[in-house]
C-alpha cells in the first residue's frame, strides 16, 4: 500500500530542493556577473613558455604544449588540451569565487534534498519512482544534477556547467512540481512489469545526459561565435567559458557515452512492447519519436566524422536532436494519443 | 573502390589519424594520396565543387559515380535526416496500421484534404513507397560502406602495426629519457611492457635506430562493423516477421470461447507466406474478467489490475489449463502469444417481441468511450414480429443522476449499471449486403419509438433501465429486460518468427555500439637511438586514432616504468629534446590548429 507519510515527505523534500537549487542558481549568476578576466590562463601559458622554444603554444586556443621533467628523469612533452589551462568563470574576482563556492554548496544541498525526495517517493509507492510524468521529470532532473555533481567531485573544473545545469534542473523540477504533479499512487496494469525498471531507468538517464550535452553544445555555439569576434557584448563573459574545442569535446563525449544507453532504452522498450502488446515495433507516436531522436543523434555522430559537417553544423544537429527529445517527452505525452498515455500523464 | 577510408566512425580524429605512418600501413591505393591532400576529409565522396557537375561519361561511369555518391557520408547523412523527417507525419496523422477507425474519422472531418493525403500515402507512412525508398537507399548505402570497410579491417587485423615515424616528437604525446643500457635490452623491455598491456606489437630498425610499434583498440572498428551489420539483421527480422508472421484480435465475452481459426477472428492479418492451416489449433475460454480501480485521490478511476481468468486448450484434444492472462503476461502456445489487449462491458438483455416470443437473450458487447467506461453500442433484433426492433444507446457502469442533466458514469467499475437506450422499430437493413458495425444501428428505415417515462424525466425519449428492470415498448411491439452486466476481454494473438533474430541483432547492435564508441584506438611507439656519447635515447610517443584518446597517461607511465627498469643516464642537452618550433603562434583555434599541425607534419622516414 501507499505510505502517505513518506509521500508527503517526498513532496516536502522536492520543494526544499527547489529552494536550494534556486539559491544555487542565483549564486552562479553572481559568479558570472562578478567574475573578471582570469589571469590563470595567462599564467598557465607562461609556465609553458618558460621554455623559450614553446613560444608558439597558444594557451588561449585550448591547445597547449607542456614539458615536464619528472623525478625519474623522464621528460614528458604533451600537446593535448590541458584542462588546467582553462579559464574559470570567477576568474580573479574574490566576490565571484565566493559566489561560485556558495553555489556549489547550495547545489550539493539541493541535490541531497532532491535525491531524498525521489528516494522517499520510491519507498512510499514501493516501486521505481519514475512511472508518470511528475516522477519522470523529477528523476531526469536528478540524473542531470547527478551528472554535474559527479563531475564536480572528480575535481574537474566544471563550475561553468553550474549555471545552465541548475537553470534546467530548476525549470524541470518547477514544472514537475506545479503542472505535472500527481499524488503517489499505484501503477496502471500496463506498467506492472520489471521492464519499467529497465526501460524507463535507461530513458531517464539518457534524457538527463542529453540535457547536459545540450548545455555544452549551446555554450559551444556561443563561445565559437565569440572566438570569431562575434557577440562583442557577451565577450567579457564568454572569455571565461572554456574554449570552444573543449566544449565541443565535452558535448561529444557525453553523447557518445550515452548514445548506446539510449539505443538500449529503445530496444528495452521494444522488448517490453512485445511482451505487453504482442509486437516489438508498431510505430506508436512514442516509438516513432524515439526512433527520430535515435536517428538524429546517429546523424550527429556521423556528421562529426564528415568533412564540412564538423563543428557548428554537427552542433546544430545535436540541438535539433534534443528538441526532438523534448517533444518526445512533453509533446508526445500531451498532444498525441498512443500507448504511452498513462495516469496523470 | 571506395575502400580504405572510414566513413561512419564518428570521431576518427583526423589530425591524429592522418599522419604519415597511416598512409603507408593502412590505406593502399590511390585514395591515400587523395586523402592526404584532402586533409580532414573522411568521406569518400568527391569534393563538393566537383560533385555538382555530373560527368558526361558512359553508363558504366555514371553508375560508378552514382554508387560513389550513394555510399558517401554526405548522402548517408541526408538519408538519415530524410528518414527522421519522413517518420514525423506517421506520428501526427492517424495511421491505418495502428487505428483504421481514426483514419475514417479524419476522412469525415477533412473531406477535401483527406483524399490528397491518402494519395500521398500519408495514412500508411511506414508502408509507403517513399518511406521504403529512403530506408532501402540507406541500407544500400550502408552495405556499400560496410563491405569495403570489413575487408579493410580484416586486412588490418591480420596485418601488423605500421612502422614508427622517424621523429616521434611531432606526435601529440612524447616522453623520453636516456639510458646506458644496451639497445636490445631497452627494446625488449619496451615490447614486453606493451605486449603486457595487450598491444599488438612489431619491432623494426631503420637509419634512426630500432623501434617498437604497438597498436591497440582494434575492437573499436570491429564493434562499428558489428553494429551496422546488426542493423541489417534487424531489417531481415522485420522482413521475416512480415512474410511468415500473423496477428489478429478477438473479443471474448465472459462465458464464451475463441478458437484459433481464420473464422474465429474479428480481424486477422496474415503474412504472404502463412496459410490458414498454419494457425495453431488452440482454444481459449474466458471464465471471468476482473478489473480493479483506484477509488480515491487525484488518480481516481485509474485501473490498477486486469485479470482475464481463462481456460485454454493447446490443441482441441489436450487437457484444459487454467491461466490468468494479464497485461504484460501473455499465454504462449507454440511460439504464438495471446495478449490481453482491452476490456469492456456487455449488458445482458432479454428482448421479447409483440408475440411474446423471446427473440434475443444474451450479452451484447458495448465499446468503452471514456475514462469512466461510458460504453456505447446497439442491440439488434431484426427477426422480431411484427416489426424488427433495434436499440441504440449507452451503458453507464456507475450511473449518477444529477437533477436537470443527463445521467453520467462517474466510475469505471460496474457499481450501479444503467442502460440508456433509444428504441427503434422497422427494417434494420441488415440484408442490404454492406457489412454493418455491430456497435451502431442503421436507422434509415426505422422509426423512433416514443418511450418517454413520465416518472423519470431525466431520461428524455429513451429507456433508462437498472439491472432487473424491464420496459414495455409502445404499440405492443414487445419489451426489453436488463438482466445484468458481463465483461468482455479483447485478446490479441500474434506470431512473429523474426523476433529471435531481431532480439539477437539488437543485442549485437548495442554491444557493437559500446565497442565502437567506448574503445579508444591508439598507437604507441618506442624508439631507441644511439646518442654517440655511449648512451641511448629512449623515446615513447603516442597517437590517438579516435577523438580525444591521446594516450598521455599510457605513454608517460610506459616511459616511467622503462626508466625504472633501465637506469636513467643523466640527460644531455641535446637540441632535439626541445619542443619543435614549427607551430604557428597565430593559430586561431583548435579546429584550425589540427589542420595546421597535420599539414606541417613532414612525411619523415618510417619505411616499413
Amino acid at each position: 500500500m501507499i505510505n502517505e507519510n513518506l509521500a508527503h515527505y517526498s513532496n516536502l523534500f522536492i520543494a526544499l530542493a527547489l529552494v536550494a537549487y534556486a539559491f544555487a542558481f542565483f549564486a552562479y549568476c553572481a559568479e558570472w556577473a562578478f567574475g573578471s578576466r582570469s589571469r590563470i590562463g595567462a599564467k598557465a601559458g607562461a609556465v609553458g613558455r618558460s621554455d623559450a622554444a614553446v613560444a608558439g603554444a597558444s594557451a588561449a586556443a585550448g591547445e597547449h604544449t607542456t614539458v615536464s621533467v619528472g623525478s625519474s628523469g623522464v621528460s614528458v612533452l604533451t600537446r593535448t588540451a590541458q584542462e588546467e589551462a582553462e579559464p574559470t568563470i570567477a576568474g580573479d574576482s574574490v566576490r565571484a569565487e565566493i559566489g561560485g563556492r556558495f553555489a556549489v554548496l547550495a547545489t550539493f544541498i539541493g541535490f541531497g534534498l532532491h535525491a531524498a525526495g525521489v528516494v522517499s517517493r520510491g519507498l512510499a509507492v514501493h516501486r521505481v519512482p519514475w512511472a508518470n510524468m511528475y516522477e519522470f521529470s523529477c528523476a531526469a532532473a536528478l540524473a542531470m544534477a547527478f551528472a554535474y555533481v559527479v563531475l564536480l567531485t572528480t575535481g574537474r573544473k566544471v563550475r561553468w556547467l553550474g549555471l545552465p545545469v541548475t537553470f534546467i534542473v530548476l525549470l524541470t523540477l518547477g514544472l514537475a512540481y506545479t503542472v505535472l504533479y500527481t499524488d503517489a499512487e499505484e501503477l496502471v496494469p500496463a506498467l506492472h512489469s520489471y521492464w519499467l525498471y529497465i526501460h524507463v531507468t535507461a530513458a531517464v538517464l539518457s534524457t538527463g545526459a542529453f540535457g547536459v550535452a545540450t548545455v555544452a553544445t549551446m555554450l559551444y555555439m556561443l563561445k565559437a561565435a565569440a572566438e570569431e569576434g562575434k557577440l562583442p557584448r557577451l565577450h567579457g563573459v564568454l572569455e571565461r567559458v572554456p574554449s570552444s574545442g573543449m566544449l565541443d569535446r565535452t558535448a561529444y563525449r557525453v553523447i557518445a557515452f550515452i548514445f548506446p544507453l539510449w539505443t538500449f532504452a529503445v530496444i528495452a522498450g521494444a522488448i517490453w512492447a512485445e511482451k505487453a502488446w504482442g509486437r516489438y515495433w508498431g510505430w506508436d507516436p512514442k516509438e516513432t519519436w524515439s526512433f527520430i531522436v535515435w536517428v538524429i543523434y546517429a546523424a550527429y555522430l556521423h556528421a562529426r566524422a564528415t568533412h564540412g559537417w564538423k563543428g557548428r553544423a554537427a552542433a546544430w544537429i545535436a540541438l535539433l536532436a534534443f528538441l526532438c527529445v523534448m517533444f518526445n517527452y512533453f509533446g508526445v505525452n500531451t498532444l498525441l494519443t498512443g500507448h504511452h498515455s498513462y495516469a496523470g500523464l | 573502390m571506395t575502400a580504405g577510408i572510414p566513413r561512419f566512425t564518428e570521431a576518427e580524429s583526423v589530425t591524429e589519424q592522418q599522419t604519415d605512418t597511416d598512409q603507408q600501413a593502412e590505406a593502399p591505393g590511390p585514395e591515400s594520396a587523395a586523402d592526404f591532400e584532402g586533409g580532414d576529409r573522411l568521406s569518400t565522396a568527391p569534393r563538393p565543387e566537383s560533385s555538382l557537375a555530373v560527368p558526361r561519361l558512359g553508363t558504366w561511369e555514371l553508375l560508378r559515380w552514382m554508387w560513389r555518391q550513394l555510399t558517401s557520408m554526405r548522402i548517408a547523412l541526408t538519408l538519415l535526416f530524410l528518414l527522421s523527417v519522413a517518420a514525423i507525419p506517421g506520428s501526427l496523422l492517424p495511421q491505418r496500421e495502428i487505428d483504421p477507425s481514426k483514419v475514417l474519422q479524419f476522412y469525415l472531418a477533412h473531406k477535401t484534404w483527406a483524399p490528397i493525403l491518402d494519395k500521398l500515402q500519408l495514412f500508411d507512412v511506414f508502408e509507403s513507397v517513399w518511406f521504403g525508398a529512403i530506408y532501402c537507399l540507406l541500407f544500400i548505402s550502408l552495405v556499400g560502406c560496410i563491405l569495403p570497410r570489413s575487408l579493410a579491417h580484416f586486412r588490418a587485423m591480420r596485418g601488423r602495426p605500421p612502422a614508427a615515424p622517424r621523429n616521434l616528437k611531432r606526435l601529440p604525446v612524447h616522453a623520453s629519457f636516456r639510458t646506458a643500457a644496451p639497445a636490445e635490452q631497452a627494446l625488449a623491455a619496451a615490447q614486453k611492457r606493451l605486449k603486457g598491456r595487450r598491444f599488438r606489437t612489431v619491432t623494426g630498425a631503420d637509419a634512426g635506430g630500432t623501434w617498437v610499434s604497438a597498436e591497440k583498440g582494434y575492437l573499436r572498428e570491429t564493434g562499428n562493423l558489428i553494429f551496422h551489420l546488426a542493423l541489417l539483421g534487424i531489417l531481415v527480422a522485420v522482413a521475416i516477421g512480415h512474410f511468415f508472421g500473423f496477428k489478429g484480435a478477438r473479443l471474448v465475452t465472459e462465458g464464451n470461447q475463441f478458437c484459433d481459426t481464420v473464422a474465429g477472428y474479428d480481424n486477422l492479418t496474415m503474412g504472404q507466406l502463412v496459410g490458414p492451416e498454419d494457425l495453431p489449433p488452440f482454444c481459449i475460454h474466458l471464465d471471468k474478467f476482473t478489473a480493479s480501480y483506484q477509488d480515491s485521490g487525484d488518480q481516481m478511476g485509474q485501473p490498477r489490475t486486469f485479470d482475464a481468468y481463462t481456460t485454454y486448450y493447446a490443441t482441441p484434444t489436450s487437457k484444459p489449463k487454467k491461466v490468468d492472462v494479464r497485461v504484460n503476461d501473455p499465454i504462449t502456445v507454440n511460439g504464438t502469444n495471446v495478449f490481453l489487449e482491452g476490456h469492456g462491458y456487455a449488458p445482458v438483455v432479454t428482448v421479447k417481441d409483440g408475440t411474446g416470443q423471446v427473440v434475443y437473450d444474451g450479452p451484447v458487447t458495448f465499446l468503452g468511450i471514456d475514462a469512466n467506461f461510458t460504453s456505447s453500442g446497439s442491440i439488434k433484433v431484426p427477426d422480431a414480429k411484427p416489426k424488427g426492433l433495434g436499440f441504440q444507446g449507452y451503458l453507464l457502469p456507475t450511473a449518477v443522476t444529477v437533477p436537470g442533466s443527463m445521467p453520467a458514469s462517474v466510475f469505471p467499475a460496474a457499481q450501479n449499471p444503467v442502460l440508456i437506450l433509444a428504441a427503434y422499430a422497422g427494417d434494420l437493413s441488415m440484408d442490404a449486403g454492406e457489412s454493418q458495425s455491430v456497435y451502431t444501428l442503421d436507422t434509415s428505415h426505422m422509426t423512433r419509438l416514443q418511450v418517454k417515462d413520465k416518472t423519470n424525466p431525466a431520461g428524455g425519449n429513451a429507456l433508462m433501465l437498472s439491472v432487473g428492470q424491464s420496459a414495455t415498448l409502445p404499440s405492443g411491439l414487445g419489451s426489453i429486460t436488463f438482466d445484468g452486466v458481463k465483461q468482455w476481454a479483447q485478446f490479441n494473438i500474434a506470431y512473429d518468427p523474426g523476433q529471435p533474430i531481431a532480439l539477437g541483432s539488437a543485442a549485437f547492435a548495442v554491444l557493437g555500439l559500446v565497442g565502437s564508441l567506448g574503445i579508444r584506438r591508439r598507437r604507441i611507439w618506442v624508439r631507441v637511438s644511439e646518442q654517440g656519447d655511449g648512451t641511448r635515447l629512449i623515446e615513447v610517443a603516442g597517437l590517438a586514432r579516435t577523438e580525444g584518446a591521446t594516450p598521455t597517461t599510457e605513454v608517460t607511465e610506459a616511459a616511467e616504468t622503462l626508466a625504472a627498469q633501465l637506469t636513467v643516464a643523466p640527460s644531455g642537452s641535446a637540441p632535439e629534446e626541445r619542443v619543435p618550433e614549427e607551430r604557428d603562434p597565430a593559430e586561431p583555434g583548435p579546429a584550425e590548429n589540427d589542420k595546421q599541425q597535420r599539414k606541417s607534419t613532414p612525411r619523415t622516414g618510417a619505411s616499413a
